[in-house]
């Protein structure tokens, strides 16, 4: 207990445990893999609430979205300045919407604001194409991209405005119910 | 409520308050990041209420509507709103709460629980807090309140953060309604980032506690402290659980690197191994050791020593431990007087115990999962869910991750085709496809009654060469033969089966998925079935400690069946990935196959299940078994495998998994220990039953000795009236059978209400596309109708004004010229002779003049004229009309000076020049018409110009005719020149008149 101490207050991990899904154990994880990304930087105490930011670059050379097509654009979307400096609070923030026991409308929102590139609150084909082609690598040719996505919104799509609304999108999630536990790191 | 505003700045009493210069300070972001410029920090939160209303009062653009809306809906802060609350209708009070705030301020300090938090020390950290607040609380008003599209709507930045605060206050005063659990999760749920949920937290603690301090009870203080500790305890205790859970690290490797589908592989095999440590414990707990605390060395006939070979077949030295149903004794335990331990009774209503408890968690889990996974699941979204759905975020292996995005470019390319190939199939192809999946089924089921057939036989053998046995180690060994058959028919027949994938084409994977599933399990239930027939009808005539006979036989199945395992993952995936990557190239690595490695799995538990009355220490070996086969298959997966190439819906795989555990499986085993209980009568020579007709037996016994027991009447009653009753049986499917039926039609209506909401969403939608149109329209022509009132108000002030002014200017020195000429009154040649040399260059000037002014008099001219102002369109008229006279005297001008010149340039340019002229004189008619007359002037210049025009006319017909005649014109202009000069002259006249 007395390493526990120095890093957060009771308090603290009061308000992280009623904020977050995770137990005091996991934030002190959490703030290791956190340390461990830059050890000069952060600091072991949080007990002041430093306000400390690592970039994105540093950011997604962890192991668990090192490989993730996503890596930028959920960092993007979890940071508070949008630009991808995550701060320890927003690092927590990830960490608990992508864990395994964050419910299914949490996790579709977060979902929803990565694939929505552009940021306007609709998945648009255009939103699409990126997300296809960073899925694939850019290894379809346009054509092919173009005709999977229109199909793809097609589908998805329930009032016929040809673009995703974030209750298609729901609607899409709650059909497919791998989404819950791939939609998933594991920090 | 706007008089409210009003009063707070007629308010005397406000402007004296501290907060003055605040509250001047318009920008709100400027406030809250320097909060404690406020020198006064006792009056801070007095501060924030009247910095959030002077916000609301330099609303730009709200206007007073806006504002009063807005008045309504401020956050006074969550916080306060109590205290507000009950002076709402009185304004004054809302303007000196100075008074009040110490005091709230100590009862704060006093009896918050929380006051040693840095969080909810609200005055100070809030508004420190709250710029910051506001840059992340975008996240929080997601989806109906989203910035960009409020922004495109008009709505300004402090109506979006008015609408924010407005939410979150809701959004407060939500959560503190909650109990304290429902509080957490629902902050938890939050889709905010975690600095907006600590505010929300903290704002909602403060105020529970300021409420709490108001009631002053100290029964509310001690639960809250007792709630206090018991989360803390939970949160311990949810700390021990995560310690203990098995494999953690190790089911992340796994998922990271094959994903989920494999990993629900591993997930499946944890729970049938939590499954068996359960039932361990149970059996063990209260049939072992009360059997051992009794009689502890077993009783083993001399001669029979441990050997070695006892662990592969279970036989000798085993047969007569606590390992088997023979080993217990049917004793009732314990001296007279203590409670009594009765063998029987507890060996029965264990296994009971534990198939019920089995079966009840079965079905929970499987209807959790159908609800959850399969039921909601439509096989529609095919592109759409692989595109935002099928990615596995938790692969973080780099090998991994590549290999997934093939199989997804290959699936999208194939669906892409495939949509095509089925489209066009011809029925003579679908009739061959389904002659193919009937000659499949048909020798499937065929290869699976053979195996039964051929295993029942080789049974029979077993039980003719065991007959003459000696009891040498050699036909010990020779009793592994039937479960090594047994076993090798699972291992080789699911191979043969997927041969089969090469000949079939299912138009979906996931049908050849389904079909393969079922044949296994049809070749599974089989072999179990027919064995179990074999020890129902001839083991149980013929041996003397039947009960144990079958428990080796069961043991020996799982034992070997274990060695099988192994095997096939040694030779099954060890030898296809040396074969696949060092001789034949095109096989390529091994995939993981899922389905046969969970049917396996499930064949494995069902044996156990079987095993269990006959030999109650079997999940032990099963626990052993399950253990070493996930370091296995882990150690296979990874040295061996691949990712499986199909992304299949690994949810749904887990469901039908579950269901085929419970149905087949579970269920069979229960049926087949049923009709063993009920009917098959238990061995005389051993086992806890010896004597009894049936198992069952056991508790009418038990009954009918309870019935000389006071005090035990109701379960006597019990077993009467509802376990031996057949009417109680009868009632219960009648009733169950109505629901059923009851709950079918409410799934009926449930379907036909989606159904119809499907259909009302896409009413909606085109409702909603209709309707952007129709603003779009009404949009755009409010715009042109600004673009075209920008004009009548703008453009003759500002863009025309330097052609206006040329032409004023042009006009006033006309004017005064005819005025010197008026005055003078002399020859008409001395000052025409001066008019013309002067007037070149105003009429240049009036030329470009009216050319600009012409133009957007002209497009200003296609408006209605409701609101112009009259005086710029009559000057403009004028002139024009000016500017046209003007022109007829240059020309005229022109063709006098220049008769020798060549009198194509004149010829061809006048008449052009005159007919602009005449639109002009026209247009400046028709205005002068259009508009009443009160002004005399220029009712008289409109007779001028009328007669100007007459002339002009004439002037035009005279030049027209040498224009097309080509007659040289120097009698022309000059007969024109005398004609403009009586123009003048009587232009001239008429301003003498007027003056």
């Amino acid at each position: 207990m007395g390493n526990t101490q120095t890093i957060f207050t009771d308090e603290q991990f009061e308000a992280y445990q009623d904020c977050t899904f995770f137990t005091r154990k996991e934030i002190l994880r959490l703030h290791g893999r956190f340390h461990e990304l830059a050890p000069h930087l952060v600091p072991m105490d949080y007990t002041n609430e430093p306000d400390v930011r690592l970039p994105m670059t540093l950011i997604v050379t962890m192991p668990e979205l090192k490989e993730n097509p996503f890596r930028n654009r959920i960092v993007e979307v979890f940071s508070e300045d949008g630009q991808g400096n995550l701060s320890f609070n927003d690092f927590v923030d990830m960490s608990s919407a992508l864990c395994e026991t964050a419910p299914r409308e949490l996790k579709a929102i977060y979902a929803f604001k990565i694939y929505d590139f552009n940021g306007d609150n609709f998945l648009c084909k255009e939103d699409m194409e990126k997300t296809l082609n960073w899925l694939t690598k850019g290894e379809l040719t346009a054509d092919e991209v173009s005709l999977v996505c229109s199909k793809a919104i097609e589908e998805a799509d329930l009032d016929g405005d040809s673009k995703l609304s974030f209750s298609d999108f729901e609607n899409m999630i709650s059909k497919a119910p791998d989404f819950l536990s791939t939609f998933h790191i594991r920090i | 409520m706007s008089y409210y505003g009003n009063s707070v700045y007629n308010n005397p009493g406000y402007h004296d308050s501290d907060t003055l210069q605040i509250d001047r300070s318009p920008p709100r972001k400027s406030v809250h990041s320097n909060p404690h410029g406020n020198p006064y920090p006792r009056d801070q939160e007095a501060g924030a209420v009247q910095t959030g209303r002077s916000d609301n009062q330099t609303l730009p653009g709200g206007g007073l509507a806006s504002y009063d809306d807005a008045q309504t809906r401020v956050p006074w802060g969550g916080w306060q709103e109590e205290s507000w609350r009950g002076r709402d209708s009185i304004p004054i009070g809302l303007l000196s709460p100075r008074p009040e705030s110490p005091h709230w301020q100590q009862d704060i300090n006093q009896e918050s629980h929380y006051d040693k938090s840095p969080l909810v020390q609200p005055p100070s950290t809030t508004t420190d807090h709250v710029s910051t607040r506001f840059r992340g609380s975008r996240r929080m008003s997601l989806f109906p309140v989203g910035e960009a599209a409020l922004g495109n709507l008009g709505f300004s930045e402090d109506h979006i953060r008015n609408e924010m605060e407005m939410e979150e206050e809701n959004v407060i005063k939500e959560l503190v309604a909650m109990s304290t659990t429902d509080r957490i999760k629902a902050i938890r749920d939050l889709p905010m980032s975690f600095n907006d949920k600590k505010h929300v937290r903290g704002q909602v603690l403060v105020f529970k506690s300021f409420k709490k301090s108001r009631r002053r009870n100290c029964f509310a203080d001690c639960s809250e402290t007792f709630q206090l500790s018991f989360r803390r305890c939970g949160a311990h205790m949810m700390l021990a659980r995560q310690t203990l859970d098995l494999w953690q690290g190790t089911m992340k490797e796994i998922g990271g690197t094959f994903g989920t589908g494999v990993l629900s592989y591993f997930k499946f095999l944890k729970w049938l191994l939590m499954f068996n440590v359960f039932s361990f414990l149970v059996n063990f707990g209260f049939i072992t050791i009360p059997q051992l605390s009794y009689d502890p060395t077993p009783a083993v006939p001399t001669g029979v020593k441990f050997t070695g070979l006892e662990i592969l077949t279970g036989s000798g030295y085993f047969s007569h431990t606590v390992m088997y149903y023979g080993g217990y004794s049917n004793e009732t335990r314990g001296s007279e007087g203590r409670p009594r331990y009765n063998m029987q009774l507890a060996y029965f209503f264990t296994i009971a115990a534990y198939m019920v408890l089995c079966g009840a968690a079965l079905v929970y889990s499987m209807a959790r999962s159908f609800r959850k996974r399969f039921v909601q699941a439509d096989p529609a979204t095919g592109s759409a869910w692989q595109l935002l759905c099928s990615w596995d975020f938790s692969v973080t292996n780099e090998r991994a991750v590549r290999q997934r995005r093939n199989n997804l470019r290959i699936q999208l390319k194939e669906s892409l085709s495939d949509k095509v190939r089925v489209a066009l199939l011809p029925l003579s192809d679908r009739l061959k496809h389904y002659a193919v999946f009937l000659g499949t089924w048909i020798l499937s089921t065929g290869v699976a009654v053979g195996c039964a057939s051929g295993i029942y036989f080789l049974c029979q053998f077993e039980k003719g060469s065991a007959d003459e046995s000696t009891g040498s180690l050699l036909d010990e060994a020779s009793t592994l033969l039937l479960p090594f058959v047994v076993s090798l028919v699972n291992l080789v027949i699911p191979l043969f089966y997927s041969l089969f994938r090469k000949i079939e084409q299912y138009p979906n994977p996931r049908m050849q998925v389904y079909a393969i599933i079922l044949r296994n399990v049809i070749l599974k239930m089989s072999i179990l079935g027919i064995l179990c027939y074999y020890w129902m009808k001839n083991v149980a005539e013929r041996s003397l400690c039947w009960e144990s006979a079958v428990g080796q036989s069961l043991y020996r199945l799982v034992v070997v069946d274990f060695l099988f395992l192994m095997l096939g993952s040694f030779f099954g995936e060890f030898l296809s990935n040396v074969v696949g990557t060092k001789c034949i190239q095109s096989l390529g690595v091994p995939e993981f196959d899922i389905a046969r490695n969970v049917l396996d799995l499930i064949y494995a538990q069902t044996l156990a299940w079987i095993g269990i009355y006959f030999s109650p220490l079997l999940p032990v070996i099963q626990m052993i078994k399950f253990f070493a086969l996930f370091y296995l298959k882990k150690v296979s997966i990874t040295r061996n495998c691949q990712p499986p190439r199909r992304a299949g819906r690994a949810a749904q795989m887990q469901t039908i998994f579950i269901a085929i555990l419970f149905f087949p499986s579970f269920v069979g085993a229960l049926s087949m220990l049923a009709y063993t209980v009920w009917t098959l009568p238990p061995s005389d020579g051993c086992g806890p039953f010896r004597g009894l007709d049936t198992t069952f037996s056991a508790v009418q016994v038990w009954i009918a000795y309870l019935d000389g027991v006071s005090g035990a009447h109701w379960i006597v009653w019990i077993y009467r009236h509802v376990i031996r009753s057949e009417i109680f049986y009868f009632l219960i499917t009648i009733i169950i059978l109505v629901f059923i039926y009851i709950f079918w039609q409410i799934i009926k209506g449930r379907k036909l209400l989606i159904s119809l909401l499907r259909q009302q969403i896409a009413n909606e939608g085109k409702d909603k596309a209709f309707l952007l149109e129709k603003l779009q329209d009404v949009q755009k022509s409010k715009q042109n109708k600004q673009r075209k009132k920008r004009p009548t108000r703008n453009r003759p002030e500002d863009e025309t004004s330097p052609g206006l002014l040329q032409a004023l200017l042009a006009r006033q020195r006309l004017e005064e010229e005819d005025a010197s000429a008026a005055y003078n009154s002399f020859g008409v040649s001395v000052p025409s002779e001066r008019t013309m040399s002067t007037t070149s260059s105003a009429v240049m000037q009036a030329l470009i003049a009216r050319q600009q002014a012409g133009s957007q008099a002209g497009s200003y001219r296609g408006v209605p004229f409701t609101a112009e102002p009259p005086v710029p369109s009559s000057t403009s008229a004028l002139i024009q009309a000016m500017q046209a006279r003007q022109k007829a005297e240059s020309q005229a001008e022109d063709g006098f000076h220049r008769t020798p010149a060549p009198s194509q340039n004149p010829v061809n340019a006048l008449p052009g020049a005159m007919i602009q002229a005449m639109q002009a004189r026209q247009r400046a008619e028709l205005e002068e018409l259009d508009r009443s007359e009160p002004e005399r002037p220029v009712s008289s210049t409109s007779g001028v110009i009328m007669q100007a025009r007459q002339r002009a006319e004439l002037e035009e017909e005279f030049y027209r005719t040498p224009a097309s005649s080509q007659v040289p014109d120097n009698t022309g202009p000059g007969s024109a020149l005398i004609q403009a000069m009586l123009a003048r002259r009587q232009i001239e006249d008429e301003y003498v008149d007027e003056y």
